[in-house]
């Protein structure tokens, strides 16, 4: 008979670490949290139970230590780790270590997360269980005839990659026959000068894209569902800032056909827990597998309020051996949700990271309305980790419903001390083109290629306000917006309710 | 009773009467803001009422109105420029990094002209690259660090000589 465990290790920091405590706390699991001394105060150290300090700032130093991590929860009692996400979720070491050490690790096993963390090895299998991957070249081509062959194949236009490395180097892409030698003798060359190989192949070359992600979970008894589609193609710079779901761009036939696609990626990959199955949806319906995710995502929470479930609980229980609860066996989609990731950078300054203190936060609320956040009043932003800092999920009847509330929660949502994407998020969620529903991969640099934050227009209005602050904080002694304004960090403020010794039965 | 702020490098006057009316600047319009006994502060324009967020930290003030943030420094007394890193944006000749990190790549040498938001550095700070662009017109004079080297936020990456 499979018992829920009694203590649970948190390995992450920041919003997902908040995430998966408050579904350790539903549970009734007893917490343990780590914490570099940068996150000493932070908002996830103090919601554990016991919290365990395991190094300086530095990720290598601390959160990315499997030696310290395996000590904490050895010496604490843990029986198992949640990793998050990022840090050591997809790091079969980590999976590994947790396993010979006796303890859980509350995702699939370390031969899973090997696998599908290597492209090459991953396509091979998943072209064997018979998904539709990007036509092209499974190995490096070194003779142009094989570039001719399998351009004509694959049909064009056609994209020439670098094998060695990314970020557009050795890049080209080929809309005709006759400049296929061009291009693969220029990517060459530029690859040679970029990563010093000047091995490239070929793949089919997608014209505006759709990036669909799908959910899927298993647990350890057999069975293995999906979760419906998440829609992440807005983007910027390759990072996700707005997701949504469903997608309106699967008819309910492609949604099926994608689906059961995702549970034979993930029955192929001998999966268990929850993971995420990427695709590239081309214009005319036509999809292909990109590659798997063996985590829980960022982006987990529009799932969570569209089909109405507690994804991390879940983890946690399938983990300890349960077989997947009733209602996963059967799902449906209910409304729309849509996700805005709130990161520290300046959007009116190209994104610059911004650091400081957090002097004034105010979360949106109301009906449908969700905020998973790692920070709070006081929280102090450092350049040592990942800039994101919360995430805003709005769910809504429908998709504009949806979208109206998100824009007004985005307007609520206030934090001073930092920059923030906030205004600019706002903006991308009212533009015109995101209404349509006009949503591929090219969004951003389309339509926000020049995105100005609009700081002079209220200029003098902001210096009058700042102005009468002052005047105010001479006053009372004061400074900041009412009480909230209070410059010293209060913990106690955040911990929210407890009792010494309160905890798992 | 003025309140001097320093924005982007420029310094502002903020003349307030009653702890609620300001002109900016000498300039021709009043602006009414309402602090309200909950500390929450108010743009009162023409009979309708704005919420204006508004927190201290030192000499820095925050300011959030429909979004759009401002960061505002007092000027110290002896130098009439600012402390920190928002006074580094008063001398556009001196380019700094906005934090610590390190130098990826230098995309303009000794003696090169540059234009308004041309390329600088690439920094690379907090697990993203961020690149450094010139806010005004010059030619380069200095460049303080080199390839693969750590920065800070004191020292300047480059320094240019004015345009004429």
């Amino acid at each position: 008979m499979p018992q829920l465990f009694k203590k649970v290790l948190v390995a992450n920091r920041g919003e997902i670490a908040v995430r998966v405590l408050r579904a350790c706390k539903t549970l009734g699991i007893r917490t343990i949290t780590i914490y570099s001394t940068a996150d000493r105060y932070a908002v996830h150290t103090l919601m554990g139970d016991e919290s365990v300090e395991i190094g300086p700032p530095p990720p290598l130093e601390s959160y990315l230590c499997i030696d310290k991590i395996i000590f904490a929860a050895k010496k604490t009692g843990a029986e198992a780790i949640h990793p998050g996400y990022g840090f050591l979720a997809e790091n079969p070491e980590f999976s590994r270590a947790c396993r010979d050490n006796g303890i859980v690790f509350i995702g699939p096993s370390p031969e899973s997360i090997r696998l599908m963390g290597n492209k090459v090895e991953s396509r091979i299998k998943m072209a064997n269980a018979g998904v539709p991957l990007i036509p092209g070249m499974k190995a490096a081509g070194n003779h142009l005839d094989e570039f001719k062959k399998v351009a004509a194949e694959a049909g064009y236009p056609v994209l020439i990659k670098a094998a060695a490395g990314g970020g557009g180097k050795g890049m080209r892409v080929v809309q005709k026959p006759e400049e296929l030698q061009v291009a693969v003798e220029g990517a060459r060359r530029e690859a040679k000068s970029a990563f010093g190989d000047d091995t490239v192949y070929l793949e089919k070359y997608i014209i505006s894209p759709r990036h669909i992600e799908f959910q899927v979970l298993a647990d350890s008894h057999g069975q293995t569902v999906h979760l419906f589609e998440r829609e992440c193609s807005i983007q910027r710079r390759h990072q996700k800032i707005v997701e949504e779901t469903p997608s309106t761009a699967l008819t309910p036939e492609l949604r099926d056909r994608m689906g059961s696609a995702a549970v034979a990626v993930a029955q192929a990959a001998d999966y268990t827990n929850a993971g995420t199955v990427e695709f590239l949806l081309d214009p005319s319906g036509k999809f292909y597998f990109l590659e798997m995710n063996t985590r829980v995502q960022v982006e987990h929470p529009i799932t969570e309020m569209v089909v109405g479930i507690d994804l991390v609980a879940e983890q946690i229980r399938i983990a300890s051996g349960f077989p997947m609860s009733p209602h996963f066996g059967n799902p449906a989609q209910h409304g729309h949700a849509i996700e805005c990731r709130i990161y520290a950078e300046d959007a009116g300054n190209n994104f610059m990271p911004s650091i400081g203190k957090i002097l004034l936060y105010r979360e949106p609320t109301g009906p449908e309305v969700r905020v998973d956040s790692g920070v709070t009043e006081g929280s102090e932003v450092t350049i040592d980790y990942d800039p994101i800092l919360a995430k805003l999920i709005v769910w809504g009847e429908t998709r504009d419903y949806a979208r109206a509330r998100m824009i007004k929660a985005l307007h609520e949502y206030k934090i001073l001390g930092i920059r923030h994407s906030i205004r600019y998020l706002a903006d991308v969620v009212a533009h015109p083109k995101f209404a349509s529903g006009e949503t591929y991969t090219d969004f951003i640099p389309k339509n926000f290629a020049d995105w100005n934050d609009g700081v002079l227009d209220n200029v003098e209005f902001a210096l009058a306000a700042a102005a009468v602050m002052q005047a105010n904080k001479k006053g009372k002694g004061v400074g900041g917006n009412g009480s909230a304004g209070r410059v010293d960090f209060n913990p106690w403020l955040t911990i929210g309710n407890w009792r010494i010794g309160e905890g798992a039965r | 009773m003025i309140y001097e702020f320093i924005h982007n490098g420029d310094l502002q006057k903020v003349e307030l009467e009653d702890n609620r009316k300001a002109v900016i600047n000498g300039g021709a319009r009043t602006i009414e803001i309402d602090y309200s006994p909950n500390g929450r502060l108010y743009i009162i324009e023409n009979g309708v009422r704005r919420e204006v967020c508004v927190a201290v930290n030192g000499d820095k003030t925050f300011v959030d109105i429909d979004g759009v943030l401002y960061e505002f420094t007092q000027p110290r007394d002896d130098v009439g420029g600012s402390s920190g890193g928002s006074g580094h944006a008063a001398d556009p000749s001196k380019v700094f990094a906005p934090m610590p990190g390190k130098i990826v790549k230098l995309m303009v040498g000794l003696g090169d002209k540059v234009e308004p938001k041309q390329h600088l550095v690439i920094v690379e700070a907090m697990k993203m690259e961020n690149i450094i662009v010139a806010h005004g017109t010059g030619t380069v004079k200095a460049i303080n660090f080199s390839e693969g080297q750590q920065c800070d936020t004191e020292t300047p990456l480059v320094e240019l000589e004015a345009a004429e």
